[in-house]
């Protein structure tokens, strides 16, 4: 690929490492060899178990802590300047904010930090607090907010400013069935406008539903990365749904595999090479096929198949 | 400077708040409104007595205030996490540091104005007068404050609030022991060096004098200057090399 159609990075990390070292103690490897690029427009999901590095990754980019060694970019900016943050919003993991602040207070405290002008503060918070429902709480004290709704409130100030890349940490975390859909909603309306995201979530459903490429991480290190189809599709198989039978056909019986029923509808994959006999069995057995479609592997079995891996390679 | 600013009222309202600044108001009223029962003095001399009780008074009272405000701020800041969304926009660790600084040292002003205008209308209710010259030894004692403020916020990036609030109390007492500790003579030369505070206690010429001239009062508002800025530099230094 020539190097004018390389995709923008919105966001680059090369090499990033974090050492903890402290007198009398072994040394700890948070990050141990972290590269990461965002392109710009697109929804980046970072994910791993506990301890796999990726709030210190995050942490590292934006300054709030040391690296030990890596270079990081943000929209071409060494992430180290402050100018580079001026295009960033960030929502931390279980965000904190002085209890003794209104909403509206809170918001126009960190619109001020994130530069928003005098003249427009006001207008953006009220259409931010909008935008997250918490319209009807702009005057209450956070002390009195629950959970979700300081949740809704990080969100807020994180698009103070109208940055060009948002990191998200746990977005969906405390927000009930209907918050994180709304907070999905929201990241694919921001990806919409051109916004990058980089959502760092264990909420495997949120990111397979909006992310366009994940980076996982291990202990670590990056154990993966690429497009969510590329990582999820298996390769050769098919995933067959099909109704209107009480058993299934004795040769799809023979290549069928991963079999499940449930309310009617027949579940099953096949080979790629078997699917029209297939198909053709089903309809000599009076089956309606609902679905053919390439076999997609859940982004949690394969999360916890990379992580098996990982952890027999170090054993 | 859009950023020191807003963090620096935004440190200011929340230092209102603090119950501790409502436990010394009180206290320190209830003892200045008490100064004029005390045993009779010559005269002459009784508004003297006064105006160093008064100024003692405050003293003590702002003292307890910016040991209480100033090592407390930034590791609450981090042990809360409030810090991150600040400190993840554009707003540098010195920036921050000197924000929080002059947010408590309005606050220390605030208070000092508050007791010195009760010292002085208590004052010329029982003395006919106003005393006006307690205010300059007040702004000797708010000036003071800051550079004690700037040691603790420097020394609460790095270590505990207790550790802090005890490395404040021995700035300030090393910082008035320069005469016992180098002696008149013996280390004279090192006296340059020595990081005395004595500089703004101007208790005995406004009390029982005619006050400080104009140029001491300048000469006093460098020296406040130079402790701060070397003191926030230092903190800056430290919380700019610390995770947070």
């Amino acid at each position: 690929m020539s190097a004018q159609a390389m995709p923008e990075a919105a966001i680059r990390i090369e090499g990033a490492q974090k050492v903890y070292r402290s007198l009398g103690k072994r040394e700890k490897h948070a990050v141990r060899d972290v590269s990461i690029t965002v392109t710009k427009g697109t929804i980046h999901g970072l994910l791993g178990p506990n301890g796999a590095g990726k709030t210190t990754t995050l942490k590292m980019l934006l300054g709030l802590v040391r690296p030990s060694a890596g270079t990081f970019e943000i929209l071409g900016e060494d992430a180290r300047t402050l100018s580079s943050r001026r295009h960033v919003g960030f929502l931390p993991e279980q965000p904190y904010f002085p209890a003794h602040l209104s909403a509206l207070q809170a918001m126009r405290f960190y619109g001020a930090l994130a530069g928003v002008p005098e003249d427009r503060l006001d207008g953006e918070v009220m259409t931010l607090l909008e935008r997250v429902g918490l319209s009807d709480a702009v005057r209450t004290e956070l002390s009195r907010f629950s959970r979700g709704m300081l949740q809704r409130l990080g969100i807020a100030q994180a698009l103070l400013g109208s940055p060009s890349v948002v990191i998200l940490d746990e977005p969906a975390s405390g927000l009930d069935p209907v918050g994180q859909r709304d907070v999905r909603n929201l990241m694919l309306e921001l990806r919409e406008g051109g916004t990058t995201v980089l959502l760092s979530s264990h909420q495997l459903s949120e990111v397979e539903a909006v992310c366009d490429r994940v980076t996982i991480l291990n202990r670590g290190l990056v154990a993966a990365e690429d497009h969510i189809d590329r990582l999820l599709d298996v390769e050769g198989s098919a995933s067959v749904r099909v109704r209107g039978i009480d058993r299934l056909p004795e040769p799809v019986e023979k290549v069928a595999s991963d079999v499940a029923f449930s309310g009617s509808v027949w579940e099953f994959s096949v080979p790629d090479r078997a699917v029209r006999a297939v198909v053709d069995a089903l309809d000599d057995a009076g089956g309606v096929v609902l679905a053919v479609q390439p076999k997609r592997e859940s982004l949690e079995d394969y999360f916890a198949r990379l992580l098996a891996r990982s952890a027999e390679e170090v054993a | 400077m859009r950023s020191v600013f807003t963090i620096a009222k935004a440190v200011f309202f929340d230092s209102i708040r603090r119950r501790v600044l409502l436990a010394v108001l009180v206290f320190a009223g209830i003892m200045v409104a008490l100064i004029p029962s005390l045993p009779d003095y010559g005269i002459g001399v009784e508004r003297a007595v006064f105006g160093e009780i008064a100024l003692a008074v405050t003293f003590v009272a702002s003292l307890v205030v910016t040991l209480a405000l100033s090592v407390t701020r930034v590791p609450a800041e981090v042990e809360r996490r409030t810090v991150y969304a600040v400190l993840a926009r554009p707003v540098a660790r010195w920036q921050y540091l000197v924000g929080t600084w002059l947010g408590t040292f309005s606050m220390i002003g605030v208070l000092v104005a508050g007791f010195t205008a009760v010292d002085i209308a208590v004052g010329a209710a029982v003395y006919g007068t106003p005393l006006w010259l307690l205010a300059v030894g007040a702004a000797g004692i708010w000036l003071e404050m800051g550079v004690v403020a700037a040691f603790g916020i420097a020394a609460s990036t790095v270590v505990s609030p207790v550790t802090a609030i005890v490395a404040e109390a021995a700035f300030l007492f090393i910082g008035h022991s320069r005469a016992t500790l180098l002696g008149e003579e013996g280390a004279l030369a090192l006296k340059a060096f020595y990081p005395s505070l004595d500089a703004f206690n101007i208790v005995a010429p406004v009390t029982h004098g005619s006050g400080v001239p104009p140029v001491y009062l300048a000469s006093m508002v460098v020296v406040f200057v130079g402790f701060v800025g070397v003191l926030l530099t230092v903190g800056a230094m430290l919380f700019g090399g610390r995770d947070v």
